[in-house]
């Protein structure tokens, strides 16, 4: 009779251990999935710092890039203004008696000025260039309004 | 009866917790991030300057400018500025040309930046 009841103990307490056992592994083969979802979270979200990050620096570089353009383009500005006003008033020159003492010249160079500034409208407000405009590397080729704007190959003496 | 009474209740139950065994358990929620529309005007179609002839009027050849207005079938009046203006004009048609330069620039860069170039 005791050799029964202890027989029926032992029993229970294996099934219960071998429950017990099996209910553990359960747990941790449940605990090793949410960890590895974890992790597949973090290497994704790494992942995508890491894009975000490079996005970031190429956006930087663009900006950069950018603000060089205009600013080399507002230095060209001026540099394009000084030389209209140096050209009005090179070594005293003063155009009205310039235009008095020999006025069919001046004419002249004041409408090819004023047809030189209407192309350089022109090309600021989109317009292709010409292949002349292009090619331009000489001083005696190029449009003297602008010529950073309409002869992009000429480079100034200094 | 004792038996078809069970067996509906059985159904009953199958059908009232059918859709719940083997199906989702969660609801999944998607985020689909979608690019903004581009904007893609076109860029403004550049200008194209009408010619004009700029004439210059001293004392002396006054009268042989006029003149050879009338033999052009042209009114004898012109509107004048003096040395001094041209110098200022021509300053003021170079700013207004750089600014429009500036702002052609300006909405190249932001439609580079923006839009990307592909």
């Amino acid at each position: 009779m005791i050799f029964g009841q202890i027989k029926m103990l032992i029993t229970i307490l294996l099934i219960t251990g071998i429950a017990g056992a099996g209910m553990y592994v359960m747990k941790l083969r449940a605990d090793n999935a949410t960890l590895k979802a974890n992790q597949i979270k973090l290497e994704t979200a790494v992942a995508e710092q890491n894009k975000v990050l490079e996005q970031q620096e190429k956006d930087f570089k663009a900006i950069m890039e950018s603000n060089k353009k205009l600013n080399v383009l507002i230095n060209t500005f001026k540099k394009d203004l000084q030389d209209l006003d140096k050209r009005f008033t090179k070594k005293n020159r003063d155009i009205g008696k310039l235009a008095l003492e020999r006025t069919k010249a001046i004419e002249r160079i004041v409408n090819g000025g004023g047809k030189n500034a209407a192309r350089c409208i022109e090309l600021a407000s989109g317009a292709e260039h010409t292949p002349e405009e292009l090619k331009a590397t000489l001083k005696s080729q190029i449009n003297p309004e602008c010529p950073a704007l309409a002869n992009p190959n000429y480079v100034p003496f200094q | 009866m004792y038996h078809f009474n069970k067996i509906l209740a059985v159904a009953f139950i199958i059908l009232l917790t059918g859709c719940s065994i083997g199906g989702e358990k969660k609801i999944k929620i998607f985020s689909i991030e979608k690019p903004r529309e581009k904007l893609d005007y076109p860029m403004p179609t550049p200008l194209q300057m009408e010619e004009i002839y700029w004439h210059i009027i001293t004392s002396e050849n006054a009268e042989e400018v006029f003149k050879k207005l009338e033999e052009a079938g042209i009114d004898p009046v012109l509107f004048g500025i003096t040395d001094k203006d041209f110098q200022v004009l021509a300053r003021n048609f170079a700013q207004i040309r750089q600014k429009l330069q500036e702002t052609n620039n300006l909405l190249e860069e932001y439609k580079k930046y923006y839009e990307g170039t592909e």
